[in-house]
């Protein structure tokens, strides 16, 4: 049974029995009401204000700057917590762990068929023996009524994320600077979500060498897209990708 | 005995490399221990050719333990700890006769998935068309940049939600 809500600025489809759509908004709205820079009255929002030190925020919150700042040093700096003006900003991260604490609880509910794409993030259940691959498509940048290609998750790889500017434009702090992004899309699939959204931002936000340093240190497949539409693909994803 | 050689040098190199990435990347929490395990001589000298690139420490506190390999020259045998790599784990043992490394044995090499024989995992051009023609009529879901909830009206994420696929 597919549903879909909105959250975090963005839409999430989820397919899974209707029974446990309900457990997988709660922990959307949960996480959105602690770490929405866009609600004054969120967690995040009182410690950027500067009214609530990090250090006495909940431990949630706490954990979650610290694995945005262990992704940091994973990824000298590629990947970063923080706005250039200082502001802790976990955007970066916070969609991406909702979507990985939203199949941890259909998993731990019972729940063996199901998918969450927030807002171009996907996750979906481990197959397991009897379940068919998921075949999930990539975005065209060039053109949002498009997709380019069909790639097929199976095994241990559950989880695609997508960065780039074509839905938002430069959205990503890329340090400071001015000359365009090298890639407008880049596509990480990965074992879990918040790997394959972090390294798709890090790359987007540093370019070539940083997608090199990824693809020689994470056990992941990547796909890219650069200004003049060419395209850069793993081994893994050329392998991946549907006949 | 001369290519035995060559090749004992070439695989600590490798070695060698692995595990200081490995130190130097990763947080799998692993450190390189080099450990003696046999000893004809008094001080082992040879143990900065393996630990040097890692953590020091630990080497001067394992006994020795091992049968010496040769009683005319001043021979060790070091053993590193098992190192887990994203292709799959790696034991490298090395042998160190008067000073310079006589030879290496991989004690685990990995067999991961047989990924351990795929060299380079970077990403290299791919064709156009080659991309194009990979499609699917029951794909479920649409990876792409974050959306805004108008731009999601007009997506074929929101095609497929409706069709209630």
């Amino acid at each position: 049974m597919r549903t879909t809500f909105e959250s975090m600025g963005t839409v999430v489809s989820l397919e899974a029995p209707a029974v446990s759509h309900p457990l997988v908004r709660r922990v959307f709205e949960t996480a959105e009401a602690r770490f929405s820079l866009f609600r004054p009255d969120s967690e995040l929002s009182r410690v950027a204000a500067g009214e609530l030190p990090l250090t006495r925020a909940g431990s949630q919150l706490r954990d979650t700057y610290a694995r945005a700042v262990l992704w940091r040093e994973r990824t000298d700096g590629a990947f970063t917590p923080n706005r250039p003006d200082g502001v802790i900003d976990l955007n970066g991260i916070v969609k991406a762990e909702a979507v990985e604490a939203a199949g941890a609880a259909l998993t731990a509910a019972g729940w063996h068929h199901w998918s969450i794409n927030a807002g171009g993030d996907i996750l979906v259940a481990d197959a397991g023996h009897d379940g068919a691959p998921h075949l999930i498509a990539l975005a065209d940048p060039a053109d949002a009524s498009a997709t380019l290609c069909a790639i097929t998750l199976a095994g241990p790889r559950r989880a695609v994320a997508t960065s780039g500017s074509a839905q938002r434009g430069d959205h990503i702090w890329r340090g400071g600077s001015r000359t365009p992004a090298a890639f407008v899309q880049v596509s990480v699939v990965a074992d879990d979500i918040v790997t394959a959204d972090v390294l798709a931002t890090a790359i987007v936000a540093s370019g070539r060498d940083t997608l090199d340093a990824v693809c020689d240190r994470w056990d992941v497949d990547v796909f890219t897209v650069d200004r003049d539409g060419a395209m850069l693909a793993t081994p893994g994803l050329r392998a991946a990708l549907a006949a | 005995m001369r290519t035995r050689t060559l090749l004992g040098s070439i695989l600590a190199s490798i070695g060698v490399l692995v595990v200081g990435w490995q130190a130097g990347t990763t947080v799998l929490g692993t450190t390189t221990v080099a450990t003696p395990s046999s000893s004809t001589g008094g001080a082992t000298t040879g143990g900065s050719t393996t630990g040097g690139s890692t953590t020091s420490g630990g080497s001067s506190t394992s006994s020795p333990a091992a049968t010496p390999t040769s009683a005319a020259s001043q021979t060790a045998t070091y053993t590193g700890t098992e190192v887990n790599t994203r292709f799959g784990s790696v034991q490298v043992q090395v042998t160190v006769t008067d000073g310079t490394i006589s030879d290496v044995t991989a004690l685990k090499l990995t067999d991961h998935d047989g990924k351990s024989v795929q060299i380079s995992n970077r990403a290299a051009p791919v064709l156009r068309e080659e991309v194009l023609a990979a499609q699917s009529a029951s794909v479920s879901n649409v990876s792409g940049a974050t959306y805004t909830t108008q731009a999601y009206l007009t997506s074929v994420q929101s095609a497929l939600d409706q069709a209630g696929l």
